[in-house]
């Protein structure tokens, strides 16, 4: 245990020691986990930049825009054109365009399509968009089929007040409904129960012929004798024919008489006639009496058919109401076009669309392989030459040499890019088997990839310089790429990260390299419109050329002198060592 | 004609001082022994003199254009790297290439024309001995043939001032013979050479020049005749294999003037006062006692080395 201890006491003290070793072990990681804690320490920010595009920036767009501006989103409104929106997610000026009817009310069951126009060879922040503004897209989608079910439900308020009335109403109507049934009843019961039967008797008729027949007859009789009369008194003496006539108005008088009794109903016939009249005079006193009773039932069905009448008249304005109410909530009922479940579910649907061709996902993510492979292979190759060449012995000689401090680093460049070269002929090569669209595109990728390499090559050489040992200098060249691949945005998105640090990762050669090869590899882009950027590299390249004459300047004497001192010590150690043997 | 001067030169580290007051020049075909203990500015004084550190104070002057004259050496080192080579303590060259690729390099890399060059190699190859190396690794030399092809590589453009810094150092006697017979004939090629080694008998050997750098200055510097001209008196030393003749012997000596006799058991030093006087003395006493076992010693490079050192001890006590 205690040599154990020893040992990894020896260790530490080796390590704190050098001070190259020291940093990178103990402030790497802290360095690291600041910057990301910098970075990450955000919480649903997300700087996305938006485009919108809409036929017309109506209140339903600008309130859409409102709501995803709330997320800090930057927005950018393009009203020409659709296509200018899709070019600059290639140019990579915006993350994502989002067509927008201008708007957003639902009308004739037909959903609202709100498309997303994504760059598929981001597949995480397609990913991150798609949650973000699904949420967004969400949240307005809730909010209109709230508004839609709102407007239902106010319109089932409504029918429902209207139908509590009618209902009222119909109650009412119902009831006088129900008194004019029961008066309508009683009427039919008051009529019913008027006796109109006349009692089937059957009169002799014959009395009364008999009767008449003897009146008329005594009567002609008597006509005649009175026609008598009249002739003998005017063909006669009065004494002469004054026994004839009185003997004819005796006559007349006896059938007078006759008729008298007749009429008296003395006679038998008359007494039948009576009779008779008797009993029709009781049978008309029977009818009078039930027709007085029929005209009291009629007087009373009468005032009750009155109120009925009424209460039907009452009932059929109620009704009329009713029917008033029911259209009005038909009206307001068929005003909401809106009726399938789905659509008030679901108003806005989103549709993705893909930005540029149809491919494969090795083809989205060959650019960020491509550039990933430069970016180690270049920082690792740069810092190994250096090192290679600041721990070789030769190293010292060199500075005796009549040559230019930068001519050195050049050559280390030049090594590096000759390596590079290979390297793109393999991978370029290989990736064409699989990649076969990409061979006219090869020229400027190859040639994007081999000023970001110089970039990388650079920052790998001063990594070199910075450091003392190969390990550490390796270590710090791996840091440096991961760090670099780290805030590239090809493990976790870029817009998630703090703004302040996006807007310096937007610099990050990786980023710009990664954007230049998608652009021309994915998006075909025409190399005139990747040329600031590949300008930019360059420019890296050449800061960092001159930024590693200037340290090669200021520190090659420090190596040199350093390196020196390093043989030289050992020289002395080796000759205490051999004193001390002696 | 001097080929670098140095006119009070000081170089500090810091607050250390590593040399102070240094005035010497070197002369085109001299072969000057720096001496030196360890630590003592050896390294630091080559390395002034090849351009490499620049003085802390004083001017260092180079005249390798003869019709130019004297001129700041920092300020005109890269018109005259070609003229200095420098080999380091340690092995400098690229121990994955072969011993021709590494010379080709280095000459190709001065600006020599590459026929030049090859000639060069050939030359260099057979003085050093490699040509049956010379398509070997650097890496897999014996420490001999490494240190050669250093030397080779500082040679291969063929200054003419070359510099180096313990050539023999780790390498057996015989190698460090051989470099040194190498260096010799270096030098008669119209090589300057500057040489520090604490191999102190094989520079006596080489050097016609020494530099004794102690305490951060340089304490003497010329030819080594006339360095060791103040010290050939006092360190004159006769030697005597007495075995078992010691107590005769030591009882005659004592009656004879002298400065100090060293007494070894078999073996006495004796350091004559008058050293004709003794040595007509003694001449008389070996024939008697048949001690012929005997060397007669002028004061090597390090009695006077060791002397120098310990008066300047003295004089700082």
């Amino acid at each position: 245990m205690k040599s154990l201890w020893l040992l990894t006491k020896k260790n530490l003290k080796l390590l704190i020691r050098s001070k190259s070793s020291a940093l990178v072990i103990f402030f790497a990681p802290l360095l690291i986990i600041l910057v990301l804690g910098l970075s990450y320490n955000t919480s649903s920010k997300y700087g996305l930049n938006i485009g919108i595009y809409s036929d017309s920036f109506t209140e339903d767009v600008t309130s859409f825009m409102m709501l995803l501006q709330e997320q800090e989103f930057k927005i950018v409104k393009y009203d020409t054109s659709l296509e200018e929106c899709v070019s600059d997610i290639k140019q990579g000026f915006v993350h994502t365009c989002i067509s927008v009817p201008s708007s957003l009310n639902v009308e004739d069951n037909q959903q609202k399509e709100i498309t997303f126009y994504i760059d598929p060879s981001k597949i995480n922040l397609v990913w991150m968009i798609q949650d973000t503004l699904g949420n967004k897209f969400d949240l307005k989608s809730q909010e209109l089929s709230k508004e839609i079910a709102g407007n239902i439900l106010s319109k089932l308020s409504y029918a429902k007040t209207r139908t509590a009335e009618s209902s009222a109403q119909l109650n009412s109507v119902k009831e006088q409904t129900t008194a004019a049934s029961n008066s309508a009843e009683a009427v039919k019961g008051t009529i019913e129960s008027i006796d109109l039967k006349v009692p089937l008797i059957v009169y002799d008729n014959s009395v009364v012929e008999t009767v008449k027949s003897g009146i008329v007859s005594k009567v002609k009789q008597s006509k005649n004798d009175l026609a008598n009369a009249r002739a003998g008194i005017e063909g006669a003496t009065l004494e002469e024919g004054k026994d004839s006539i009185l003997s004819s108005l005796d006559e007349a008088q006896d059938s007078l008489d006759d008729v008298s009794s007749l009429l008296e109903g003395n006679s038998s016939g008359f007494g039948e006639i009576s009779v008779l009249v008797e009993s029709l005079q009781h049978d008309l006193i029977q009818a009078q009496s039930k027709l007085a009773s029929a005209s009291e039932a009629l007087s009373s069905s009468t005032s009750s058919l009155e109120s009925t009448a009424t209460q039907i008249r009452e009932s059929v304005t109620a009704m009329a109401t009713v029917q008033t109410s029911l259209d009005e909530m038909k009206s307001a009922l068929e005003a909401q076009k809106v009726t399938e479940a789905d659509i008030v579910a679901a108003p806005l649907v989103t549709k993705v669309e893909r930005v540029g061709q149809e491919s494969s996902y090795l083809n989205y993510s060959f650019p960020g392989l491509l550039v990933l492979v430069i970016m180690f292979s270049s920082l690792l190759l740069g810092t190994t030459l250096v090192m290679m060449e600041k721990n070789s012995p030769a190293f010292f000689r060199n500075y005796f040499l009549p040559l230019r401090k930068g001519t050195f680093v050049i050559a280390t460049y030049l090594t590096n890019t000759v390596i590079t070269l290979i390297q793109l002929a393999v991978i370029l090569g290989v990736s064409l088997f699989f990649l076969k669209s990409g061979l006219p595109l090869i020229m400027p990728i190859a040639f994007t990839l081999l000023v970001s390499s110089a970039v990388f090559t650079f920052l790998g050489m001063a990594i070199g310089y910075a450091f003392k040992s190969e390990e550490t200098g390796t270590l710090a060249s791996i840091s440096l790429g991961s760090f670099l691949l780290f805030v590239s945005g090809l493990i976790l998105p870029l817009e998630s990260i703090s703004a302040n640090l996006r807007r310096v990762t937007t610099f990050n050669p990786f980023v710009i390299t990664e954007k230049v090869v998608r652009e021309l590899f994915i998006f075909k882009a025409p190399f005139s419109s990747v040329w600031a950027d590949i300008a930019l590299l360059a420019g890296y390249a050449l800061a960092l050329f001159a930024g590693i004459l200037v340290i090669n300047y200021l520190m090659h004497r420090h190596f040199l002198e350093g390196f020196s001192k390093h043989y030289h010590k050992d020289h002395i150690h080796q000759q205490k060592a051999q004193r001390n043997n002696v | 004609m001097k080929l670098i001067e140095l006119k009070e030169v000081g170089k500090k580290f810091g607050k250390n001082t590593i040399l102070e007051d240094v005035t010497l020049s070197i002369e085109e075909g001299d072969i000057i022994g720096v001496i030196g203990k360890s630590g003592s500015g050896k390294t630091t004084l080559l390395n002034l003199l090849t351009g490499f550190m620049r003085p802390t104070s004083g001017k260092i002057l180079q005249s390798f254009n003869a019709t130019q004259g004297p001129v700041n050496l920092h300020k005109n080192l890269h018109k005259i790297k070609d003229m200095i080579g420098f080999a380091p303590q340690h092995n400098s060259f690229y121990p994955k290439l072969t011993v021709a690729e590494n010379l080709l390099h280095f000459g190709q890399l001065y600006g020599v024309k590459r026929e030049t060059v090859v000639n060069n190699i050939k030359s260099l190859l057979q003085a050093t001995e490699l040509q049956a190396h010379h398509n070997k690794l650097a890496q897999h030399l014996s420490g001999g043939m490494q240190k050669r092809l250093d030397i080779s590589c500082s040679l291969v453009h063929k200054p003419k001032l070359l510099v180096l810094d313990e050539p023999t150092d780790d390498l057996d006697p015989i190698l460090q013979r051989e470099i040194m017979s190498f260096l010799k004939e270096v030098n008669k090629q119209g090589v300057t050479l500057v040489i520090a080694s604490h191999n102190l008998p094989l520079l006596e050997k080489v050097c016609n020049k020494i530099f004794i750098v102690h305490d951060a200055r340089v304490r003497d510097c010329g030819l080594i005749a006339e360095i060791r001209k103040p010290f050939l008196k006092e360190h004159f030393t006769i030697n005597l294999n007495v075995s078992d003749k010691r107590d005769k012997i030591m009882s005659y000596l004592k009656t004879l003037p002298f400065t100090k006799i060293v007494d070894k058991g078999h073996h006495i030093v004796i350091y004559p006062q008058n050293p004709a006087q003794t040595i007509n003395s003694l001449l008389k006493v070996i024939e008697e006692e048949d001690l012929y076992d005997m060397d007669i010693r002028r004061p090597s490079l390090g009695d006077i080395f060791e002397q120098i050192t310990e008066q300047v001890t003295l004089e700082q006590k």
